[in-house]
């Protein structure tokens, strides 16, 4: 309702953005067909999407109807995704989750103004009606769809995998659940409870809108989450670590699996030791890494267009001005392989790139889609996402991070008299026009006299975005993009993204601990 | 609430049911859903966007050889469904064993009370594009004539309309439907604060009938004062202050009081709750109970999303612990009698005081109109929540303040319930009313 956006971890995330139990699920469905993308000449231009009997026909005709009524500018977003998880509590992998999706949304766009409507069935009348609907945003004598498809091939592929998640049997799962479980018990006699959630999808997407542009993805996604309960004198604790990229099978290798049991036990068993901070206004340094969540907030929603084009974000009237230190450097970048946040083509169908949000202290780029990209006249830089086809798209980030600067980790720490030291975070919102931001922190330290002390947990950092960028007043050389399986939340849809930061310094910020 | 119009659905569920026990199943659930959408968006004075889609799915709950498995779909294509199923099963017999997982025993289905819930308005399916329009646009206009000077950059509202229709059948006897109508009505507000910030604020109403939404122009009204009351909100200092918090936002509190009420969270030792059934959690002035035959409620229901007969059950009675919400499966782990996994709606022992007399009883402190971000860690209790509101000074709403925080333990936050309002926040299923606390750490400057 109100315009606050956030982004979560795991399955934070998902209780935020009102979703299920699990979203996630298992690919033992829908075996049929070899990869999607684009392949050669007009008379086989679908791809993925023709086992569903999509065909040219059938697009031409529902973009003629969405455009029977004057619509600028139709397009249609087909989309098929299965979503599997699978569980272990209780020492057993005992319950899994698949969710299918199949459908199309067709958005009709006159001016600045959108018509959208979906249905699950891919059918011509289905869908005519559907596009009809849409259609009555605009209100004159019909335009002519497109007579030819141009389909575009030779977009760059970040996601190729070995094998597809549809291919992998359930049975080659089990063993990584299993693996981990034993690993944390025996990693601290202190983990009593042990849960671990795999999911993994696969599908693709397809675009096709009125110019005649036509573009297919196959997109996979795969995450892990290992949460443990530790007991110590009476007293729990819990803590979850999880990791999640477009990857396949051989994504989870003894190297990260070992980080996983290693992360989730080590930051639930320090907990026994840890208190809240102090609370009121200190320098607090930001760990490598998923302290990225620092960015989303701080500017990265406030620098999505939509809300500049209607004049709503406090970064409005902002561009080209400097707004940090000359040695901050913001990216909002589509391109990571393998990233949870990567994309080859963006919702819209178009292609994403590396968009400069902060150069040398100067905000440059907004995040575009098409819509707000002819608003300002610039070409789309890629940003235009959805949650599934039941969605319009909106500017959205990809993967946003800071490049690294002139300083060293130690020295930051080390000129920190008195301040905490933040390292994992579990979720953070952003009131786009005021400004302030929060971030809650599940792992830190103190800071004192230069130096990491107690252990600190469970406190929220509030902030106001312009005011807390100009006081990043240190930037280390050791940029980490975070692994986690990070879903930010906009207009009700959720979107996987990534983020990272090297080690910053803020010179003061409103810690919410407690014992001012 | 009636079951007339879901044949359709009742049969897509039946047959799911038959088709999971013919492929190997031993027991079966099978929820088929349908809804109908329809959202108006509204921005400074022109239509910005209209959404309208009717979507469906199905749902299935497999017990394959004392395995489980979850699943959900939207392509219903008679053999897309087949391999579906077939390919579940399959999957679901990778699985480990488990004891516990069964459907509920069919005495949990009995006694369904014929109440009339009132849940399903027909206005929603006589709407027009035109009416949706007209209550979009007179939202704008009620907040834009709070506006005396200029502050207002941007308004937009809108209007949703959704029916939604279900019907489940489970192998072991259970059936039942459910049709309900809801209407949405929001208005968010940008406003210019002189110093560059562009504070947003709004307000929203959800009702059941469309009836009962509060006319246009004075919700709109309400999101321009709520929007303008931010402009010059500073930070307050750090401090321990009395603080009351809006009946809009005080749901927030009690989300995160109710998650570790979750048998589930019991179970796997991830609740503070655990142990403390029968104790005194809150003050003697949290009294709360789960109540889903209210007419025209939000959460109102005749049977939970596992077919369990729903009943009125007190949660908080005198500030102790009375139930947790309990399902099937981690009733059997818990050895506990299944309540319902989810809540309803809530009813609260209401106070006789509105706001603002509880504010001139509260004198010096904190009023709470928003929360931002924050989070509870539902094992030890502990939270920290960015707020935003205002200053309450000689009882009365004095300057905004914002980028603040609190901070604190749930265990010690809910002793410290010294008021309840009489104004239950009818928007949502919780209901909450303006809730004091007294001795709140708050973090500022």
């Amino acid at each position: 309702m109100t315009r606050r956006d956030f982004v979560g971890y795991g399955t934070t995330a998902l209780a935020m953005a009102g979703a299920g139990e699990l979203l996630s699920g298992c690919a033992t469905t829908q075996r049929a067909g070899g990869p999607g993308g684009g392949s050669d000449g007009p008379s086989n231009s679908i791809g993925y999407f023709a086992r569903f009997g999509v065909d040219e026909t059938l697009i031409r005709e529902t973009l003629a109807a969405a455009l029977s009524r004057g619509g600028d500018y139709s397009d249609l977003f087909f989309q098929h995704r299965v979503a599997t998880s699978m569980a272990l509590e209780d020492g057993a992998v005992n319950k899994a989750f698949t969710t299918v999706e199949l459908g199309v949304g067709v958005r009709v766009v006159k001016g600045d103004q959108t018509g959208y409507a979906y249905t699950e069935e891919l059918t011509l009348d289905a869908m005519r009606s559907a596009a009809r609907t849409a259609a009555a945003i605009a209100d004159g004598p019909a335009r002519p769809g497109p007579q030819r498809l141009h389909v575009y091939k030779d977009i760059p592929q970040r996601y190729v995998l070995k094998m597809g998640w549809d291919a992998v049997r359930p049975e080659q799962k089990l063993p990584i659940l299993e693996g981990l479980n034993s690993a944390a018990f025996k990693a601290d006699k202190r983990v009593s409870k042990v849960t671990l959630s795999f999911s993994d999808e696969h599908g693709a997407v397809l675009v096709a809108d009125s110019n005649g542009r036509l573009v297919e993805d196959v997109q996979p996604m795969t995450s892990l989450y290992l949460s443990c309960v530790a007991e110590q004198n009476g007293k729990r604790e819990q803590n979850t670590y999880g990791v999640a990229g477009r990857a396949g099978l051989d994504f989870y290798s003894t190297d990260r699996l070992d980080r996983i049991v290693r992360e989730a036990v080590g930051r639930t068993t320090i907990l026994f030791e840890a208190v809240q901070p102090p609370a009121g206004e200190m320098p607090v340094v930001l760990a490598a890494g998923s302290s990225g969540i620092l960015l989303h907030e701080a500017i990265g929603h406030g620098m999505e267009a939509d809300f500049n084009r209607k004049g709503t974000s406090i970064y409005a009237d902002k561009l080209n001005k400097s707004i940090a230190h000359p040695f901050v450097n913001i990216v909002d970048d589509g391109t990571n392989e393998y990233a949870r946040g990567a994309i080859n083509v963006d919702d819209e169908g178009n292609e994403p790139g590396k968009t400069m949000l902060v150069e040398n202290g100067i905000l440059t780029t907004y995040l575009h889609d098409s819509i707000s990209a002819k608003h300002y006249k610039v070409k789309p830089t890629g940003n235009g996402r959805r949650e599934s086809y039941r969605y319009a798209p909106l500017p959205r980030m990809r993967s946003t991070y800071m490049l690294p600067g002139p300083h060293k980790q130690e020295e930051i720490i080390a000129s920190v008299k008195r301040g905490i030291y933040c390292s994992n975070f579990s979720n953070g919102q952003v009131n786009i026009g005021a400004g302030d931001f929060t971030f809650y922190v599940k792992n830190g330290y103190l800071i004192e006299d230069g130096k990491l002390t107690r252990p600190i947990k469970d406190v929220n950092i509030i902030g106001n975005g312009p005011k807390v960028l100009e006081k990043v007043d240190m930037v280390a050389d050791d940029l980490v993009i975070d692994e986690g399986g990070w879903t930010c939340g906009k207009d009700g849809q959720g979107v996987p993204v990534s983020q990272g930061i090297p080690t910053v310094r803020v010179a003061s910020i409103t810690v919410g601990g407690r014992n001012a | 609430m009636s079951t007339t119009n879901t044949t359709n659905l009742a049969d897509v569920a039946r047959q799911a049911v038959d088709l999971a026990r013919q492929k190997g199943a031993s027991e079966a659930a099978a929820t088929a859903n349908r809804t109908r959408d329809v959202e108006t968006q509204w921005r400074d004075g022109r239509l910005d966007k209209v959404s309208e889609a009717t979507t469906r799915g199905l749902s299935l709950q497999l017990y394959v050889d004392g395995r489980y498995s979850a699943v959900a779909t939207s392509d219903l294509r008679p053999e897309a469904l087949e391999r579906f199923i077939t390919d579940s099963i399959a999957m679901t017999r990778v699985l480990a064993r488990d004891e516990h997982r069964r459907l509920p025993e069919p005495e949990f289905y009995a006694n369904r009370t014929a109440v009339d819930l009132s849940i399903e308005d027909p206005r929603q399916a006589t709407l027009t594009a035109e009416d949706r329009q007209r209550f979009v646009k007179d939202l704008e206009a009620g907040a834009r004539a709070t506006d005396k000077k200029g502050a207002i950059l941007s308004v937009t509202t809108a209007f949703g309309d959704t029916l939604r229709e279900m019907y489940r059948v489970s192998s072991n006897g259970f059936e039942g439907g459910l049709r309900g109508t809801q209407f949405v009505a929001s208005a968010e507000v940008s406003a210019q604060d002189p110093d560059g910030r562009r504070p947003e604020e709004g307000d929203y109403a959800v009702a059941r009938f469309f009836e009962d939404l509060p006319d246009a122009a004075s919700l709109g009204r309400r999101a321009g004062e709520r929007a303008l009351g931010r402009i010059g909100s500073t930070k307050g200092a750090s401090a321990v202050l009395t603080m009351a918090v809006d009946n809009r936002s005080a749901g927030r509190l009690v989300s995160m009081l109710l998650g570790p009420m979750s048998g589930g969270a019991v179970q796997q030792k991830r609740s503070f709750l655990d142990g403390k059934l029968g104790q005194q959690v809150g003050s003697g002035l949290l009294v709360l109970t789960d109540e889903p035959h209210v007419k025209r409620g939000l959460g109102s229901r005749l049977f939970d999303g596992e077919g369990i007969t729903a009943r009125s059950m007190p949660l908080f009675e005198g500030g102790v612990l009375r139930t947790y919400f309990i399902d099937t499966y981690y009733g059997r782990k818990l050895k506990a009698r299944p309540t319902s996994g989810s809540a309803s709606n809530l009813s609260w022992k209401l106070g006789s005081k509105g706001q603002a007399e509880m504010l001139a009883d509260l004198k010096e402190g904190v009023l709470v109109t928003g929360f931002l971000g924050g989070n509870s860690n539902g094992v030890t209790g502990d939270f920290s929540l960015g707020v935003q509101g205002f200053r309450v000074r000689g009882g009365k709403i004095a300057e905004p303040i914002g980028e603040m925080n609190i901070s604190g333990n749930q265990m010690d936050l809910w002793k410290r319930l010294v008021a309840v309002g009489n104004d239950p926040y009818v928007n949502s299923a919780m209901r909450t009313p303006t809730l004091v606390f007294e001795g709140v750490q708050f973090a500022g400057v």
